[in-house]
């Protein structure tokens, strides 16, 4: 075989190159210092387009219901702004209005020439500081940020109620401050425990899973900071069972993969961790926290919910799964963990 | 028989966004396409609704630009100053400029190329980009290969280049 071009390196490195030819490379590959040397300088430049294009992912937010797709004809985004744009014209001109004398306030005779000044002067910064304010500031936010603060309240009246009747068994239990120990009133409704290994179905995790190159951990000290704040020992281990009630849904996870455990955060924030074993080495991370419907919430929501912020760092790969919102950490490359979070679903 | 639409826009609606987000940059816009696209798609119910997604919204970012260009040089004849009032936190400025780095670099991209890379990136397999550019199959992983290493390159000599390179 003579030696081997770029393009088909790429399609190696991507697992998009039929069985018969891949055959032949991993062949030739084995004798062939100098495609060997080829392909390792190629899979650093794709791991680094990809690291490129990672850099400008957009905020994810979760999907709208699809509902509010198939209902609306949809108007256009520069018509909307506008509209926007129009109301905060309406509010700041008549904040102008009633502001247009601060002496007197509203039952004042009208104007004269100076207040009129004054309240122009006014109207103009209520403007610009309105349309400035309106649709930037929200786009800016963390998605974590926006869960309406009237759910978070609900959640964590939740969390207290079964605080409060599992109490003495939560103190005993928990080993780390706040741990809400929700294992065992969930075990009493649900006798089984879900098993911890998923059926594994190893030609589709194979299949899926080649286009996943596992680097040494000294290699990357990107992943050493991601490990550094992954998971430590205060997550308490939870059933599969809990899992679900706490999302409030199934728990997601790599499709043919073996679950090692599941967690949940020591934070009253309904966060799910579930580790999943990519190898006999390595551990895949998949965080995961339910969100509410589409809708932004304000700043009391951020405020509200201080751990929610904390506990999800800007660098961390993020999706929405259904009405989960998803983050992946693992000793791979962002690539590997890019195309591994794209293939996350409901683990059975 | 026409895909399930509601199944195709849980899976495919975050990587549509992503990929017209490249396109418009602008994350609001990028999902207000990507649902008119899935509206649109309500309506003709295509055969194969992932691959028209992206064709539709290939097409509606790309009038997007050409109208976002005109309304530019209207605003340039109507504004006399520029909006430089406004200030960002400290990592909002750097996410801004690697973001716009990126995007430099990804202009000098021929079309043909970026797009392969970006239904690449949006989780496209090598017979779906075919399809979709009307590139031979054959030729994916050459476009491809061709395609990051023009994008790496031109990253780097942005940022060589230093700050009067930034605005692309």
């Amino acid at each position: 075989m003579s030696h081997v071009d770029e393009g088909t390196l790429h399609a190696y490195l991507d697992g998009e190159l039929p069985p018969a030819e891949r055959a032949g490379l991993e062949a030739h590959l084995e004798q062939c210092i100098a495609c060997k040397t080829l392909l390792t300088e190629e899979r650093a430049l794709l791991e680094r387009a990809s690291a490129l294009l990672g850099s400008t992912r957009p905020t994810e937010r979760p999907a709208p219901p699809f509902q509010d797709v198939r209902r609306a004809q949809r108007r256009p985004w520069y018509a909307r702004r506008t509209l926007a744009w129009a109301a905060s014209l309406v509010l700041a001109v008549g904040l102008g209005y009633y502001l247009r004398d601060p002496g007197d306030g509203v039952r004042s005779v009208p104007s004269t020439p100076p207040t009129v000044g004054a309240a122009e002067d006014r109207l103009v910064r209520l403007d610009s500081s309105a349309t400035a304010a309106a649709p930037e500031q929200v786009a800016n936010q963390p998605p974590m940020a926006r869960m309406p603060a009237g759910r978070r309240a609900q959640e964590r009246k939740t969390d207290t109620r079964a605080e409060e009747a599992e109490q003495n068994k939560a103190a005993r239990d928990s080993t780390a401050a706040g741990v809400v120990a929700l294992e065992p009133r969930v075990q009493l409704r649900n006798a089984t425990p879900a098993p911890a290994a998923a059926t594994p179905n190893r030609d589709s995790a194979a299949l899926r899973l080649d286009a996943a190159v596992v680097m040494s951990e000294a290699q990357s000290g990107e992943v050493a900071a991601l490990r550094g704040r992954a998971v430590t020992t205060q997550w308490q281990i939870i059933s599969r069972g809990a899992a679900t009630t706490l999302l409030g849904t199934d728990p997601v996870g790599l499709p043919g993969l073996r679950t090692r455990r599941i967690r949940r955060s020591p934070a009253p924030d309904a966060t799910v961790v579930v580790e999943q074993a990519l190898d006999s080495a390595t551990t895949i991370q998949i965080f995961q926290r339910p969100m509410t419907e589409y809708g932004y919430s304000d700043r009391a929501a951020r405020e509200a919910a201080p751990s929610a912020a904390a506990a999800a760092p800007a660098d961390r790969l993020a999706r929405f799964v259904g009405r989960l919102r998803v983050e992946i950490s693992g000793p791979l490359t962002t690539d590997s963990l890019n195309k591994l979070l794209e293939q996350v679903e409901p683990i059975p | 028989m026409p895909d399930d639409i509601a199944e195709v826009y849980r899976n495919t609606y975050p990587a549509l966004v992503r990929f017209l987000y490249r396109k418009v940059w602008d994350a609001e816009r990028a999902e207000d396409l990507a649902q008119e696209a899935f509206a649109r798609a309500l309506v003709h119910r295509p055969d194969n609704t992932r691959g028209w997604l992206f064709v539709v919204a290939a097409n509606m970012a790309r009038d997007e630009a050409r109208k976002a260009a005109r309304e530019k040089r209207h605003l340039t004849l109507l504004k006399s100053e520029p909006d430089s009032t406004q200030t960002a936190p400290e990592e909002e400025i750097d996410a801004d400029t690697q973001a716009q780095r990126v995007r430099a670099a990804l202009e000098q991209l021929t079309p043909r190329d970026r797009e392969a890379l970006l239904l690449w990136d949006a989780g496209m397999s090598y017979d779906e980009i075919a399809a979709q550019t009307g590139l031979a199959r054959g030729a994916i992983g050459t476009t491809l290969a061709r395609a990051r290493r023009r994008l790496v390159e031109a990253y780097d000599a942005g940022r060589e280049g230093g700050q009067h390179v930034a605005r692309g």
